[in-house]
């Protein structure tokens, strides 16, 4: 199953074009880990078994000899998509449009924060305020939440909400919704809300509405999607 | 008179290495014309709306570009007219064309008066057409300026497609800014037609104009696409078949025997109807020694209606794509820039449905994504209009009702530079 980064349809395994909207798809293969040889997405931040930090330059010379160089995407269309917001919009439409219409398409339309996923770019906190966690059920892997955002955005790679705690690194993580949860957090405590993701979110084996919203505490397990595959275990710290 | 059907893959190679691949098929169908067959005559109802709202000059406009367009008919054509307001009456019977001043005199004697059911207008028209549709191409023109307040948009797509089971089309005119885009395509999907938006009452005569013009090209009814697939091929899971040509439809199929059959309709000599097809292609079939395998065997069922003939079948065309090492893709322009016209269409889509449900940032990107595909494609009035809507919903403000309009007809159709004649 891919999930469409430009309108969240699940594709079949082999699609190369999004069935509902014809945005290219990324072409997810398995790749191993460098460090712990666990097999983890090509897409993944970071690798969901040991932690290992799978973007920037470790990204550069894992995955693109292997899928953007030497295997041309068999793809009719070219609609550059970036991978994630951070990068710079390849689309050049200098050409062919005025400069009023090359301006406005230019413009990023999300200015939502792009903070980095993987965990090691969560350094210990400096200011002293209530910090919170996530650990990963299957893999034992903890994520931090990033300090200082109001609403920490979980999901996958996109381009319209960048998640700021990025899951596609665990295993079974086709079945989380590219943007699937915020955690806000308001006065001292954390609220969950499932953000329209298509799987759902359980709380406490307990399936969470979409726009409800609930108060986490420590030792509530979330469950992305169904059937427990991607769970963590809420976890704070003063 | 016979049919033009061409195929082409989005790539006819295809990788050794991969278990399967994604490939979308282009299929051009057209009515040829050969010099010794001239066309049926035409069997056309004018179904007009002169709702209060009409009137003044939108109704003057229109009359008078109904009355220009019997003009341009074949005395051996044939004409009704239906009014509707709140209610539809008969205003032309059905008749060949030979007293076309009385017609005309009739059209004329249309007055602006109560509210819109175009539901009642499309049963008189279904009515009047039948009374000439042997050996005879029968199209209907819907035109209307509101909303259906006094009739049943479930009706109307019952009647429309009713009109495709007794071989008619349905056309729709939408006239200033205050219809219903979502009725009026559904109607003109259903009854195998196009929807036209007239946005100012000087548009109608041209608008007019261009759709006789193109219902005077059908040269074939009653057309379906016929694919036998083998068994190494599936459809895509959604939305397998869309027409992007000479504007783009969702097309439903049905399953015949071993064959899906997908209603096309009308054939005309001088317009292309392109289907895009999605499929997966499993490559472990039985390979030739040449390497080609089989993906698709394509064929067309007809109506003609000068010799009074149905169901003909045109000559079979089988598809083959080629599995190769090495592979390097090699996508074809033409097919590509047809695939481009459908993800504009369907993003645009997308986007009206977040809309919908008050995702207002959401429908902004995808309004985006479409402008981009849009550009891609060279159609750049479509990439204007799509980003313009989008800048604004950025910026918090509404679409107004043209806005809509305009964003369902780019997406739909690639807008030629209107004629000065
Ligand atoms: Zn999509
Ligand atoms: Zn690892």
């Amino acid at each position: 199953m891919i999930t469409c980064p430009s309108c969240s349809h699940q594709n079949p395994d082999g699609a190369t074009h999004c069935e509902a909207c014809y945005t290219p798809l990324p072409v997810i293969t398995m790749i191993d880990c460098p460090s712990c040889g666990a097999s983890v997405q090509s897409d993944a931040s970071f690798c969901g078994h040991c932690g290992f930090d799978l973007t920037a330059k470790t990204t550069a010379a894992i995955i693109q000899p292997q899928q953007e160089v030497s295997e041309p995407l068999p793809s009719p269309i070219q609609v550059p998509e970036p991978v994630s917001a951070a990068e710079p919009d390849p689309f050049q439409p200098v050409e062919i449009t005025p400069d009023d219409l090359t301006e406005i398409i230019t413009m990023p339309v999300s200015t939502a924060p792009t903070a980095a996923a993987s965990p090691s770019s969560n350094p210990k906190t400096q200011l002293q305020r209530i910090t919170a966690s996530l650990l990963h059920v299957q893999t034992n892997v903890t994520l931090e939440l990033p300090n200082n955002l109001q609403v920490t955005h979980l999901g996958k790679p996109n381009n319209l909400i960048p998640p700021d705690i990025d899951v596609s690194g665990f295993p079974d993580s086709d079945i989380v919704s590219r943007v699937h949860a915020d955690i806000r957090f308001e006065g001292d405590a954390f609220y969950f809300e499932d953000t329209g993701s298509s799987n759902g979110t359980y709380i406490n084996n307990v399936p969470l509405p979409a726009g409800n919203r609930h108060r986490l505490r420590p030792g509530d397990r979330i469950s992305l999607g169904k059937g427990d595959k991607v769970s963590f275990i809420f976890q704070m710290t003063e | 008179m016979s049919v033009n059907l061409n195929c082409s893959l989005s790539d006819r190679n295809l990788d050794i290495s991969q278990p399967s691949s994604q490939r979308q098929l282009a299929i051009r169908v057209s009515a040829s014309t050969n010099a010794d067959s001239s066309g049926a005559p035409l069997n056309l109802c004018l179904v007009l709306d002169h709702s209060g709202s009409m009137g003044g000059k939108p109704l003057d406009t229109v009359k008078k570009a109904a009355r220009e367009l019997v003009d341009q008919m074949y005395y051996t054509d044939r004409i009704s007219v239906v009014g509707f307001d709140h209610k539809a009456s008969v205003v032309v019977e059905s008749q060949t064309l030979d007293r076309p001043e009385s017609v005309k005199d009739k059209i004329q004697s249309l007055r602006a008066t109560g509210g819109t059911c175009i539901d009642d207008g499309i049963k008189l028209a279904l009515q009047e057409i039948s009374k000439g549709k042997e050996g005879a191409v029968s199209q209907g023109f819907v035109l209307t300026d509101g909303e259906n307040e006094h009739g049943d948009n479930a009706r109307c797509l019952q009647f429309a497609q009713l009109a495709v089971e007794y071989n008619m089309t349905l056309h729709t005119l939408g006239f200033g800014d205050h219809w219903n885009q979502d009725i009026l395509e559904k109607i003109a999907d259903a009854g195998g037609g196009t929807m036209t938006y007239i946005q100012s009452p000087e548009q109608a005569g041209e608008e007019f104009r261009n759709l006789l013009r193109r219902v005077q090209s059908v040269g074939l009814t009653n057309a379906y696409l016929l694919l036998e697939l083998p068994a190494n091929v599936r459809l895509a899971e959604l939305k397998p078949v869309a027409q992007v040509a000479p504007d783009a439809i969702e097309l439903t199929m049905q399953n015949e025997g071993n064959l899906i059959a997908i209603r096309l309709g009308d054939l005309m000599t001088d317009i292309d109807r392109v289907i895009i097809v999605n499929l997966y292609i499993n490559h472990a079939a039985v390979v030739n020694q040449s390497g080609s395998i089989p993906v698709v065997t394509a064929q067309v069922r007809f109506d003609n209606p000068v010799m009074a003939k149905s169901g003909i079948l045109s000559t079979p065309v089988v598809v083959e794509a080629n599995l190769v090492q090495n592979f390097q893709a090699q996508i074809d322009p033409q097919v590509q820039n047809h695939i481009l016209a459908l993800a504009k269409y369907r993003q645009t889509q997308l986007a009206e449905n977040k809309l919908k449900q008050g995702d207002r940032i959401g429908a902004a990107t995808m309004l985006q994504s479409a402008a981009k595909t849009a550009l891609q494609m060279g159609d750049e009035k479509a990439a204007t209009v799509l980003q313009t809507n989008a800048t604004r919903l950025q910026s918090g403000t509404e679409l107004s009702e043209a806005d809509r309009k305009q964003t369902r007809i780019v997406s739909k159709t690639v807008l030629q530079a209107p004629s000065n004649s």
